[in-house]
């Protein structure tokens, strides 16, 4: 049943002069199989290696969201690039590996997705061919996904070693029964795990790729490695944990824990710091991975309801929407204003009206100011932080929250730029409808969710049930 | 009750400002029916309505009224309307974008005091924020960015705070049955708190009140915002948004953590006295009116804080009643200093000299909010803060030292005015419309009317909940 919408995308792949539509169009059947697949396709089936659940689903439906922002505003951005083409059927490939790995439920399934994924993007990062800046991105970010994959190898080999097995439910039982000498080496394959996802989730320590790579890379590519690579590496590392590492003697919940403290303070000090657009997103995305990684370390209340979990799926939902949305502001100003310091962004209410209100909306949503989406999601995964049964479930939730309130200060300066301090030249400027219709969208997304948050909530629930193993 | 709240709807037109104002006008007609329906002596819930809204997250749709929000309801819905009314005069640009922030600014407010789910109470309470910001950074004065940002920051910082109590207390109801955010789930079950996670829960949401009330080291965003927020505005933040935070402290921290209470009594109202006498002496060296008159607002929400904290019937209805009471009159005075600085082109008091021959009404005008502001018998402040005193002191007789406050409100209200009424008269007359004076007369009608006879608010409203609340809560008194 994934092969439908994954059949569909590499199907329309090869167009050339009319590459774009036939990617969009691609896109769009897909989403809506998916959508329909959802609501009606049955319990949850096993394809070999693949499992098709409400939790595939759930992020088949949230990358392709993301890929389809990315791909309606790069009508726009590759306007008189040569390479379109190539461009659409690598960023379609890109997201049939992110959506390969989100349904793999076996250990070399989930490394062809993840290979699958990231290949083309290290083409698309390069993509404008002339750009030095683009080309150095490339390489650094080619260097710290290659050196991720050989981790996960390292991992996945492991974990063969010890459990005789790279199927999930199985790998689950036999660690159930470790003994003394094989339990080092888990203890090994998760660190490499943790390490590996942790690249593309950009955790720290792992995040030092991230703003030079989106600095330099197209922004309608840094809203898909923003976005869609780093929830697909969540998505491979929830099934990873959650369904074969339970059962695990290893306390890797409170590890998970300190990466996220550290991850989303590091995120949110070092944005308020910087000077260019993209970056402060980069920075402000690793702060938001820092968030979910919250659902890595406390996914379970004590009562055994999975609510981090949920809160998770849900953020990283609103995270997917909001962040692409925002990276594809940063394309409309950056491709109209020519420089992205923030110091262009002075006044820019004047400018472009309808890209600073999205704007504005986004990051309100982003720091969690309700009735927006990001707001209930945030408040379900600090919940399940407090609601969790570690001890030190209040102090994740108290740091979460502490860097929620401290996020305001960028997210409010930038609003404070927008509309309070005056433009250096006040002209208007013409803002191409491929942006604003995105923009648009993802606005009228964030209320929807954030006014009525009820069947998000049940469906990330019930995506999170299914996540969990039946034994 | 859900009908001022959703009223929002219709906003942004060409005739931004006549659909601004008359949609107050209509939210304070519905509070006065809501008035007229409510029972007084009955001291729960009452109009209270529910609906489904993420019910399997806790989160409910509950909005509902007793003796507490009844007063702060009204002062609401009637400083709203005076607010906008006064905005008439004062705001000049954007003014479709200054009245859709407006309404939707009232719904949050009236969603505060109403709400009776957690969530949603927090949901209302950041609604209220993000138009103040904008109010403050685009028809502020000249220091208004700075202002604006730091106003955000504190108060969002502060919230985040509490919402971790709020986070506890859902984790909390989890452990004793279904999770909840319920406020009378969680009230039901208060007294079963253990005293560790009580004071946790106590001391997050107390930061989150305190920022807003505020109180003596949280307190530096408030004059900024003040001063620099256009006057209408001005009359929102002391005479509302303050309000919150006090509101808060009653409804949650008081009524949430009673052992916690027990407890941290002695530091919470030494705070409040701190915040007193400190805000009344800093009032004392303002030059600028409105810097003297934001001070005095933190000089008077001191009050509250103690008047809560004193655990007492007595000083809990007084520290209601004082929010409704000040809220009027320190309205006023904020409106009153954005007509004088529209006339005058000052706010300075010693470039005020001889006001009275400018602006003989205005004057008379200032000389009776100021006679509020200082509880002048006759005005409902005066039954306010004699009985927040006559708590405190019937709690202890170390609070005696809270004589000192009233003191010195007097002292640099009639400094102020000696400087600005009773100086020979200057300059032309120059006086402000006949509909500015009566905006500004309509703030002492109640102040008057609850002054004289208190009972219709204080005994069968406010009181009776206080009372049933308190009986509940400290069942062998406290």
């Amino acid at each position: 049943m994934l092969v439908t919408p994954a059949g569909l995308i590499k199907q329309r792949k090869s167009g050339i002069g009319v590459a774009p539509y036939a990617g969009l169009t691609g896109i769009v059947i897909a989403l809506a199989s998916t959508i329909w697949l959802g609501f009606y396709g049955g319990p949850s089936q096993i394809f070999g290696g693949f499992q098709i659940d409400l939790f595939t689903y759930f992020f088949t439906g949230v990358l392709l969201l993301v890929s389809l922002f990315v791909a309606i505003s790069s009508l726009d951005y590759m306007k008189g690039d040569s390479n379109t083409a190539p461009y659409f059927g690598l960023l379609l490939l890109s997201t049939l590996g992110m959506i390969v790995l989100a349904a793999s439920m076996d250990l070399i399934l989930l490394y062809v997705g993840w290979e699958l994924m990231s290949i083309p993007t290290y083409a698309l990062t390069a993509i404008k061919k002339k750009d030095p800046n683009s080309n150095e991105a490339a390489v650094k970010f080619f260097v710290m996904s290659a050196l991720s994959s050989a981790l996960l190898v390292f991992a996945i080999s492991m974990t063969f070693g010890i459990t005789g097995s790279t199927s999930l439910p199985a790998i689950a039982s036999s660690l159930g029964t470790l003994t003394g000498d094989t339990r080092s080496f888990a203890l090994i394959a998760i660190v490499m795990f943790v390490a590996g996802f942790g690249v593309k989730m950009a955790v720290v320590p792992f995040h030092m790729w991230i703003p030079d790579a989106f600095e330099g890379a197209p922004t309608t590519i840094s809203a898909l490695l923003a976005a869609g690579a780093k929830m697909a590496a969540f998505a491979a590392a929830f099934r990873v944990f959650i369904v074969a590492f339970t059962t695990v003697n290893i306390d890797w919940y409170s590890t998970f824990a300190i990466v996220a403290i550290a991850t989303m303070t590091l995120g949110n000090v070092a944005a308020l710091m910087q000077k260019s657009f993209t970056r402060l997103l980069a920075y402000s995305s690793i702060a938001q991975a820092g968030y979910v990684m919250i659902a890595l370390a406390a996914p379970f209340t004590a009562n055994g309801s999975p609510l981090g979990l949920a809160g998770g799926l849900f953020h990283v939902l609103n995270y997917s929407i909001v962040k692409t949305a925002a990276f594809v502001a940063a394309a409309a100003v950056g491709t109209r204003l020519s420089v992205s310091t923030l110091d262009s962004f002075n006044g820019l209410a004047k400018r472009m009206p309808q890209t600073a209100f999205n704007i504005t909306i986004f990051f309100l949503a982003l720091a969690g100011v309700p009735p927006l989406n990001g707001f209930f999601s945030k408040v379900m995964l600090f919940t399940g932080a407090v609601y969790s049964p570690y001890s030190w479930g209040g102090y994740l939730a108290i740091a979460a929250l502490l860097n929620s309130g401290f996020s305001m200060s960028y997210y409010g300066w930038l609003i404070k730029r927008m509309y309070f301090d005056d433009p250096a030249d006040s002209s208007r400027i013409k803002e191409p409808r491929a942006y604003t219709s995105v923009m648009w969208m993802a606005t009228a997304l964030v209320f929807i969710i954030g006014l009525y948050p009820d069947p998000w909530i049940r469906l990330v629930q019930s995506a999170a049930a299914s996540l969990l193993p039946t034994h | 009750m859900a009908i001022p709240t959703f009223l929002l709807g219709k906003k942004r037109e060409g005739l931004a400002k006549i659909l601004g104002i008359g949609t107050t006008a209509v939210v304070f007609g519905i509070s006065l029916i809501i008035v007229g329906l409510y029972q007084y002596g009955n001291p729960g819930f009452q109009l209270t309505e529910t609906g489904q809204w993420a019910s399997t997250f806790g989160l409910n749709y509950i909005v509902g009224i007793d003796g507490i929000s009844l007063p702060l309801l009204i002062l609401a819905s009637l400083l709203c309307l005076l607010a906008a009314a006064g905005s008439r005069d004062m705001i000049s640009i954007k003014q479709p974008e200054y009245y859709a922030l407006f309404l939707i600014f009232e719904t949050g407010i009236i969603g505060v005091f109403t709400s009776l789910n957690l969530i949603l109470f927090y949901v209302f309470w950041e609604i209220v924020l993000i138009p103040m910001f904008f109010f403050i950074g685009i028809w502020g004065g000249p220091r208004r960015k700075y202002a604006s940002l730091k106003f955000l920051i504190f108060t969002y910082a502060g919230s985040a705070i509490m919402l971790f109590g709020f986070v506890a207390l859902y984790a909390w109801t989890g452990s004793q049955g279904a999770p909840s955010f319920d406020y009378s789930t969680i009230l039901a079950g208060a007294a079963k708190l253990a005293l560790p996670f009580q004071v946790a829960a106590s001391l997050a949401t107390f930061v989150g009140f305190a920022v807003k009330l505020p109180i003596f080291p949280l307190h530096t965003w408030l004059p900024d915002a003040h001063v620099e927020a256009p006057a209408p505005v001005s009359v929102l933040l002391a005479g509302l948004l303050l309000k919150m935070g006090g509101y808060g402290l009653i409804r949650y921290n008081l009524l949430l953590f009673p052992a916690a209470d027990k407890l941290l009594w002695p530091v919470f109202t030494a705070i409040g006295l701190i915040t007193m006498v400190y805000g009344a002496s800093v009032a004392f060296v303002a030059q600028d009116m409105k810097r003297m008159i934001a001070m005095t607002s933190v000089n008077h929400m001191g009050y509250v804080l103690l008047g809560t904290f004193t655990l007492g019937s007595i000083g809990i209805s007084a520290a209601v009643f004082q929010m409704f009471a000040h809220g009027l009159a320190v309205g006023m005075l904020f409106l009153m200093s954005g007509y004088i600085h529209e006339h005058t082109g000052t706010r300075n008091i010693n470039e005020l000299r001889g006001l009275r021959g400018k602006m003989p009404t205005t004057t008379l005008l200032l000389i009776l909010g100021s006679m509020a502001a200082m509880a002048v018998p006759a005005f409902a402040n005066f039954i306010s803060e004699y009985q927040v005193i006559q708590g405190a002191l019937s709690a202890n007789y170390l609070f005696g030292f809270a004589i000192l406050a009233p003191a010195l409100t007097v002292g640099y209200f009639l400094w102020m005015l000696r400087r600005v009424v009773m100086t020979p008269a200057e300059g032309a007359k120059n006086e402000i419309h006949l509909h500015s004076q009566l905006i500004l007369a309509a703030f002492l009608v109640p102040l008057l009317v609850f002054g004289i006879y208190p009972a219709p608010l204080l005994g069968s409203a406010i009181k009776p909940t206080v009372d049933h609340l308190l009986s509940v809560l400290f069942p062998g008194g406290r």
